[in-house]
């Protein structure tokens, strides 16, 4: 096959053929509007109608069994007046601040020792992705717990050492730290991620560094990082919107009440509690949107500092 | 390339399948009622552990053997994520058809039209203890069916107190001998044994000193009929043994959940209801476990009630009334059905079923506290308030961050008036 007759073919057809390409491309289009259907009805359906409808439950006073009372801002108002909630809030944002990073540079730090060639290269990064994909589900969460718990591994290997720490299940404040070493001990998605990028920084750049006598840590500040940050900057937006939602593995720990004595009570946990068990659902509502705001604006600030800091191929910086 | 006649099969392939699944939905729905060859399937739902839901499979056995039209499909859960459960099947419009039930909730839920009026439908109370059923009733209709009562108790494990050289406890003690104990447990307890959890945690001892001291947990108007003075006083009666061997921590009884420290040895007693008994005897391995009465600082007046312990509940939107009427029936009053219980769901509420069940050992125990405490027993407890299950749990939550020294007792009060006067508010 010689590429000339296609091209004499299309060249020949193109002249009659205009009308019938611009009626093809309708029945194209109409053909992807078909195939968008069921997405597109589920979307509509299951994502923007609950939507619509939970911004106009969160302006009332809803029960889930009588009609909703429309009560204005009143919702909204009482959240800042809620310790609870405050409280909520407080331990939601010291998981992000301090989950969120060190869950990224052992990501980095892993998916760095893994680009490099070496055996059995197949086998570490499965071992090593592994637990974020049995992550979220809910028998760890239940292991973790045994291991955290009173004479748990853990407690007992450091008894071993000499640090007493007791089990850090039922102790307010050690459960911070381990639900923040569960969600680092799931680097994987991340990872991945972090390691696709690193395959992407031209190896030359790291010889013409080396010719010129720079160590590795020069090499990673200039030439990993700016290399790499369109891929952190990804990373770093995913999982901060990631870690707000945490609520499977706080659900198990805490067994579904956000104890002990509420260092568990992530946001949409509460927001969980209010809506199903107390029966505020206008309440529980208000709280999620609340939620959609503020990731909205976090995302937001990212976006405009990222300008600084990432740079795209191609950039004049 | 999708020419028109394309689109339009494709089109009408999504359409057929669509129905096709949907008719796929539809076909267990059938008649409302069964027969024996193509019976109707209702739905039960219960909360409990391994040994209720062992005994539970039984007794459905048994009722599908006698009823070979009907069908019951059951599933539980435990009690907490139970709650929650319905909640999102309510508001779905999907409850099951048959329910167990607690009292905490009745009121949500039936006076909020979720519940079947079982006045409506053929069950037979000829048998049950008529001061008893009042307590399933909400404005003269009846919601719900006792299936047993219980009664609060102080649990203590007589192998352990032996072992200690404690003599066993004969029920008749004010709160600071009961203090004692529990100080004297613990103290000899060297630190592997504490006395028992902190008992004012726990609402209905609460509710009982309350009676005690002729006071009404709730007003008739649905209010708070107890100030927050009253509170603090209840608080501070175990203020001296919090931190000390007397109770257990709190850290390790967060621990220890979904089970009770008692049941799981670490406390030699335990303040809580009488049928208890069959799941503290499986968690904890213990060969007996005894019983008697709570502490009162009136010798003539324990405050002690008898409370059903369970009801049983049918969904208002059930397409199978008389099925679900003739399980709930067969639960409460089918005297084999006793027997398979025992006093696990507490002592049987119909007297068919108490006479037909024959109580040895442990059970017997549980019978004959409530035949040993009959004097004292007054009337059960004004039906709780709308969201009432909501302030029971914020009460063990608040105790519990006492008893972690998160906050005072005045704090602890002051935090849960608020959120007991918030939740009264909103649903005035």
């Amino acid at each position: 096959m010689t590429q000339t007759p296609t091209l004499s073919r299309r060249s020949q057809s193109s002249t009659p053929s205009q009308p019938r390409t611009s009626r093809r491309r309708g029945t194209d289009a109409r053909a992807g509007y078909t195939f968008l259907l069921p997405w597109l009805l589920g979307f509509i359906a299951l994502t923007v109608g609950p939507m619509i409808s939970s911004l106009y439950l969160s302006f009332t006073n809803y029960n889930l069994f009588d009609a909703p009372k429309w009560i204005g801002l009143d919702n909204y108002a009482t959240l800042f007046q809620d310790e609870r909630f405050l409280q909520s809030v407080g331990v939601t944002l010291s998981y992000v601040v301090f989950g969120t990073p060190l869950k990224l540079a052992a990501a980095l730090a892993i998916a760095m020792l893994l680009n490099s060639k070496r055996k059995g290269q197949g086998f570490y990064r499965s071992a090593f992705y592994a637990p974020s994909l049995i992550g979220a589900s809910v028998s760890i969460a239940i292991v973790w717990k045994a291991m955290f718990g009173d004479s748990g591994p853990v407690d007992e290997g450091l008894s071993f050492f000499g640090i007493d720490l007791g089990g850090w299940v039922g102790n307010p404040s050690m459960t911070m730290p381990m639900m923040i070493l569960l969600t680092v001990w799931q680097f994987g998605a991340p990872m991945v991620i972090f390691l696709a990028g690193l395959k992407q920084i031209p190896a030359d750049l790291y010889e013409a560094a080396s010719m010129d006598g720079a160590g590795p840590v020069r090499k990673f500040f200039n030439i990993t990082w700016p290399m790499l940050s369109p891929v952190i900057f990804f990373n770093l937006l995913m999982e901060t919107i990631h870690a707000f939602q945490i609520f499977a593995s706080a659900y198990i720990i805490s067994n579904g009440e956000g104890g002990p004595a509420g260092s568990t009570l992530f946001y949409t946990l509460y927001l969980y509690l209010r809506g199903f068990s107390d029966f505020r659902m206008g309440y529980a509502s208000a709280m999620a949107w609340l939620l959609v705001i503020v990731v909205g604006i976090i995302t937001l600030i990212f976006f405009k500092t990222s300008k600084s800091w990432v740079h795209y191929s191609g950039d004049s910086k | 390339m999708i020419n028109r006649r394309n689109f339009l099969t494709t089109v009408a392939l999504g359409t057929a399948s669509a129905a096709f699944l949907s008719a796929c939905g539809q076909s267990s729905s059938s008649g409302k009622a069964g027969s024996a060859e193509n019976p109707v399937t209702i739905t039960y739902t219960w909360w409990g552990n391994d040994d209720r839901a062992e005994r539970t499979r039984k007794a459905i056995a048994l009722f599908e053997s006698k009823n070979p039209d009907v069908k019951v499909n059951g599933n539980f859960t435990d009690f907490a994520g139970y709650w929650q459960k319905r909640a999102t099947e309510a508001a779905g419009g999907g409850l099951p058809d048959v329910m167990q039930w607690d009292l905490s909730y009745l009121r949500d839920y039936g006076q909020r039209n979720q519940l079947l009026d079982l006045g409506t439908v053929k069950i037979n109370t000829d048998a049950f203890d008529k001061s008893l059923l009042p307590s399933g009733q909400i404005r003269g209709k009846t919601y719900g069916i006792p299936t047993s009562t219980n009664a609060f108790a102080v649990y203590y494990d007589p192998a352990k107190l032996k072992a200690m050289g404690i003599a066993e406890p004969d029920g008749t003690w004010n709160y600071k001998e009961f203090n004692s104990f529990l100080a004297e447990v613990g103290q000899k307890g060297n630190g592997t044994l504490f006395g028992g959890t902190d008992y004012t945690g726990v609402w209905w001892m609460f509710n009982i000193w309350l009676r005690q001291n002729n006071i009404q947990a709730f007003t008739d108007e649905g209010k708070l009929g107890f100030s927050k003075d009253d509170l603090k006083k209840w608080w501070n009666t175990t203020a001296q043994l919090r931190g000390t061997p007397a109770i257990v921590g709190e850290d390790k009884t967060t621990q220890l959940l979904p089970k009770s420290p008692f049941g799981s040895n670490v406390t030699a007693t335990e303040v809580t209801w009488d049928n208890f008994m069959a799941g503290y005897l499986g968690d904890s391995g213990a060969k007996e476990l005894k019983l008697v009465p709570v502490p009162s600082d009136n010798s003539d007046n324990l405050g002690l009630f008898l409370k059903p312990s369970m009801l049983m509940v049918a969904s208002a939107k059930t397409k199978y009334k008389d099925a679900a009427a003739r399980f709930i029936d067969f639960m409460v009053n089918d005297p084999e059905v006793g027997q398979i219980f025992k006093t696990s769901r507490g002592v049987p509420a119909s007297k068919t079923q108490r006479d037909g069940t024959t109580f040895e050992g442990t059970d017997k125990l549980v019978v004959d506290y409530e035949k040993s405490i009959e004097k004292y027993l007054k009337d059960a407890p004004e039906p709780p308030i709308v969201g009432f299950g909501t302030l029971e749990s914020s009460f063990k939550r608040v105790s519990s961050d006492l008893n972690y020294g998160k906050l005072t007792i005045d704090g602890a009060a002051d935090a849960w008036f608020k959120e007991a006067e918030d939740l009264i508010k909103q649903n005035a």
